[in-house]
């Protein structure tokens, strides 16, 4: 296993811990302002490309 | 969802705002929850301690940096991190008291404060707080003239909390520390609730220890906390071992008996360290924190015949209320008696406050957005109306 997907792994983690920490910051009706969903979807986005990452390096 | 066997995954600050009066200081930061996740084994911060082998000398994660940044932040000279607020009173108290020794305390004290008087053998002598619930200068000086006349010298040591965590109210504990000077007392500053709250400086307030909580107010995990000392205080509370082994004949270095060697090793110190810079930063804009405050209180204060037992205006976040006349009312006959209120709060996204208070209880609006400082001030009024509550 390489170390690439040791980091891509910790990276996932904390892109949800950010997206955890504006469920915070946005409790309890989740509602995101303008600025917020770009945040999301930048986000989400990350995640995606580390998720495809991990595949590429976990299950090759 | 499950983190364990028979661990519920908690999601209290994530679902819901959460007004525990105890508890909005210490939330983490995401580096802090990041921080936590790597650094989350057992002594995951001694991987490169090296030689003298203590905590506060290790370079890599910087945690000497960070005792060093800690102490210039609070304007005091040497700093440790203790397991909560709590560790550091132990630790002062069993530098200077000894069996017998009469010790200030407040009648606003934390029991913890009393408890390690206790532990060192010390007698408590509380100043009385004024019916304002504050505490004087003029109080503690009478004070010590009385221990003066019982014991025929004055406390080896005082413990004052610079926001109480009673009614959260703010005493003056400049004019307090100048006092003590007077009378060559070594004064502790209790900030559990400041120190990472809004600014504090050691120096300007003429105290020699400033303790502060990780857990209540840093931003860090539990159990977590600060103690800092002057240069002269410090040499005395952070002196280290001489004891040896008279088989062995063994020494222990420069290890700190008042320490137990060494402290945090792992999750709750980097999570200190990550939440940090933050913390640094947040302490700076304590007004807008008492600007959403004040719109809930005025919201409270909007409910016919509620109180705001705390000092008033507010200088700190976390306040006493007394619904005895309003919310209480509808308890006697409401089919969920005094549960509806927390109930109500909860249906509304609002939690932390005691299940079934609904005469005097706590809140803190530390840490909300101004949106969800309107959604808490918002649902006060709505159950208020609601259930037949006047609101002005």
């Amino acid at each position: 296993m390489s170390k690439r997907a040791v980091d891509m792994t910790f990276q996932a983690i904390y892109t949800l811990t950010d997206l955890r920490v504006l469920l915070r910051e946005t409790a309890p009706g989740h509602e995101f302002d303008e600025g917020q969903k770009v945040q999301v979807e930048r986000l989400l986005g990350n995640l995606e490309r580390q998720v495809a990452s991990l595949k590429q390096e976990m299950l090759k | 969802m499950r983190c364990g066997n028979g661990i519920e995954a908690r999601q209290v600050d994530e679902l819901f705002i959460n007004i525990d009066p105890i508890q909005a200081g210490g939330r983490l930061t995401a580096d802090a929850m990041k921080a936590v996740i790597a650094y989350g084994d057992g002594y995951s911060v001694c991987d490169n301690c090296r030689k003298p082998n203590r905590l506060d000398y290790i370079s890599k994660p910087p945690i000497a940096d960070f005792h060093t940044d800690v102490a210039r932040w609070l304007n005091m000279d040497a700093v440790r991190t203790v397991p909560g607020a709590r560790r550091g009173f132990q630790a002062v108290a069993q530098t200077y008291v000894k069996k017998g020794d009469p010790v200030l305390l407040t009648t606003l004290s934390h029991y913890t404060e009393f408890l390690a008087v206790e532990e060192a053998g010390g007698i408590a002598r509380e100043i009385p707080a004024s019916e304002q619930k504050l505490v004087t200068p003029d109080a503690a000086a009478a004070k010590i003239e009385e221990v003066r006349k019982e014991f025929g010298r004055a406390p080896v040591l005082a413990f004052i909390d610079h926001v109480d965590y009673q009614y959260g109210n703010m005493h003056d504990i400049a004019a307090i520390a100048k006092v003590m000077r007077q009378y060559d007392v070594p004064i502790v500053y209790n900030g559990a609730y400041t120190v990472g709250i809004l600014p504090v400086d050691g120096k300007a307030l003429g105290v020699d220890f400033v303790i502060g909580s990780g857990h209540k107010s840093m931003a860090a995990p539990a159990p977590s906390g600060i103690l800092a000392a002057t240069a002269e205080r410090g040499a005395e509370v952070f002196r280290t071992t001489s004891i040896v082994g008279d088989v062995t004949n063994r020494k222990f270095g420069i290890k700190e008996p008042e320490m137990m060697g060494c402290t945090l090793m792992g999750a709750t110190l980097v999570g200190m360290m990550a939440s940090f810079p933050h913390v640094k930063e947040r302490v700076k804009h304590f007004d807008r924190e008492l600007a959403n405050h004040k719109l809930v209180t005025d919201a409270l204060l909007s409910v016919a015949g509620t109180k705001i037992l705390s000092e008033y205006p507010r200088k700190h976040t976390m306040t006493r209320a007394d619904t005895t006349a309003s919310f209480d009312t509808i308890a006697a006959t409401h089919k969920k008696r005094g549960y509806y209120f927390s109930s109500a709060l909860e249906e509304k996204g609002i939690t932390g406050v005691i299940p079934g208070a609904t005469k005097v209880w706590k809140f803190n609006t530390y840490g909300m957005t101004g949106k969800q400082a309107a959604h808490l001030a918002g649902a006060f009024v709505d159950i208020a109306r609601e259930n037949g509550i006047g609101v002005n």
